[in-house]
């Protein structure tokens, strides 16, 4: 079936919105004020990277301030004309960006050497999308006890276990004021990291070793409490400490 | 007899701490960008309940695309439907406009043509709405920047003419109406004397910015005073009607927008006082 008047128009509105002005729109439109209307349809051009780099401005706020506004921008610019957004939700937009600086093209097209960048891009889109989430009442210290068996199946509430390649807590937490240069020794080196919510909506962070990490990562993949431990090489203590955490913490559920 | 009064402001997470303070207050109630509370569990879900205790609240969305020849976007009908569902608000609003397409949301409020075709895509796409959401709504008049060729009556008779065939209600914005007017040449109070009473269900107040060549609906400083002027011919036909200060970028200190409401409190207050007994 043929498209409509009303659809033709639109489609060639939002070409003209997201890529470049749309010859038939311009043609069907007058402009506003003392507007051409290739003016005016240029105010809507205009308009939509800016709302979709602001978005991914605020999700990635630390990669901004590693980048500066320039290469920010430069880096926004690039990714928001290859990657339309699809939700009604500007929040959702951005979770292929951390992908995006990793190929390293746009980086280094920019002249960028920030290795870390991509690893810290997915840090904070996990950060957005717990803060999101919504907060589950964890088991109780007393709960967890009684729980805790070698066939029961723990499941963490709202969190996210996360592996990257670099450190980049840190570099997420730097001061904002502070402008100096990142020195390697800040990223250098691998880094597990658990973000949580405790019952409530405030998010904390605990950098985990890597027997931690592979119990925990154990437990979210469905397998039982026995077999994550053995799994994971935690020793008696190492995994006596973790389990006080997390009573503590109110980190796991049952699984039903 | 209604509140001549009933004034809100909208509600931005710059004042969240100070909101959670419960300060005492002249703001009546509260309007919630609803695509910022669909997909949030978290903090912003929080903080809006909370509000909920103590305000109404109204659900104003960005990105129905009502006049959208796809409508809405799957699944978004079903997920407002959820926040209404635990926010119970004093009313639920959008734009009539489009805002894109499936494949590709521009974010921004799109003007329509005023055609016959575009009348029935809304009428359409509001009875979808309308059905899902269980409740009447109400679409706003946008500001715009171009105006197309091919129209074939006023944006006011197409705002009136779009809310009767498809039997919701129009949230009146004074700003956005003056905006269109300086931008294509009608005037704004023949625009905002000609929307029947019955019709509104709300009035919105927000600033826009001069740009030489044409006015934009920025929602970045107060109203102007030709706007204030505008609202006041507006409450004046319409005591009682809701209404409502958006302020989005450069948002100021609570003072100084709450200081938006008082103002227009006391203008609706002043206008209801000159009526006829």
């Amino acid at each position: 079936m043929s498209a409509s008047r009303l659809e033709r128009l639109q489609r060639a509105f939002v070409r003209s919105a997201t890529f470049a002005p749309d010859a038939s729109l311009v043609a069907a439109v007058t402009g506003g004020g003392t507007l051409s209307s290739a003016e005016a349809v240029d105010v809507y051009r205009r308009g939509y990277p800016a709302r979709l780099t602001s978005a991914l401005g605020e999700t990635f706020e630390a990669c901004w301030r590693v980048l500066g506004d320039e290469d920010f921008f430069a880096v926004c610019r690039a990714y928001v004309a290859r990657t339309p957004s699809r939700s009604h939700d500007l929040s959702d937009y951005g979770e292929t960006f951390p992908g995006f600086l990793g190929d390293g093209t746009a980086l280094a097209s920019l002249g960028v050497d920030a290795p870390y960048l991509a690893d810290l891009a997915r840090f904070e889109w996990a950060f957005k999308e717990l803060f999101h989430a919504a907060p589950v009442p964890g088991l109780s210290p007393a709960a967890l006890a009684a729980a805790a068996r070698p066939d029961s199946r723990l499941l963490l509430g709202a969190a996210a276990l996360l592996s990257f390649p670099h450190r980049v807590y840190g570099l997420w937490k730097r001061d904002r004021k502070n402008d100096a240069p990142i020195a390697e020794a800040e990223w250098r080196g691998e880094e597990r990291l658990l973000l949580y919510k405790s019952g409530g909506n405030p998010i904390f962070a605990r950098e985990l070793s890597a027997p931690e990490h592979a119990a925990l990562s154990a437990l979210s993949a469905g397998r039982t409490l026995g077999e994550a431990l053995e799994a994971s090489g935690l020793d008696e203590a190492g995994t006596k400490e973790l389990f006080a955490f997390a009573a503590e913490a109110r980190l796991f559920r049952e699984a039903a | 007899m209604a509140d001549a009064a009933f004034v809100g402001v909208g509600l931005r997470s710059a004042h969240y701490p100070r909101l959670l303070e419960r300060p005492r207050t002249k703001v009546r109630w509260f309007e919630a960008i609803s695509e910022n509370y669909m997909g949030s569990e978290g903090r912003p879900l929080e903080v809006l309940l909370k509000m909920r205790e103590d305000y109404p609240v109204a659900l104003h969305g960005v990105s129905l695309s009502v006049g959208g020849v796809e409508g809405p976007r799957p699944g978004y009908l079903e997920r407002l439907r959820r926040l209404i569902d635990r926010v119970d608000p004093l009313l639920v609003t959008d734009h009539l406009c489009f805002t894109g397409a499936h494949a590709s949301n521009v974010h921004d409020l799109l003007p329509l043509p005023y055609t016959e075709e575009a009348l029935k895509t809304v009428a359409r796409n509001v009875a979808r709405t309308q059905e899902a959401l269980g409740r009447t709504i109400a679409l706003e008049n946008v500001s715009s920047y171009l105006a197309y060729r091919e129209s074939e009556m006023s944006e006011r008779e197409f705002l009136v003419e779009a809310a009767r065939r498809s039997g919701c209600r129009i949230l009146l914005d004074v700003n956005n109406a003056y905006v269109s007017a300086k931008n294509h040449g009608f005037s704004a109070e023949e625009y905002v004397d000609g929307v029947p009473a019955e019709l509104v269900a709300q009035i919105h107040l927000g600033g826009y910015t001069d740009m030489g060549k044409f006015l934009f609906d920025t929602h970045s400083r107060a109203p102007t005073e030709p706007v204030w002027e505008l609202y006041r011919r507006a409450i004046a036909r319409l005591p009682g009607t809701p209404v409502l200060i958006e302020w989005d970028e450069d948002v100021p200190e609570w003072e100084t927008l709450e200081a938006q409401a008082v103002r227009a409190a006391r203008i609706a207050e002043e206008e209801r006082e000159r009526q006829p007994a």
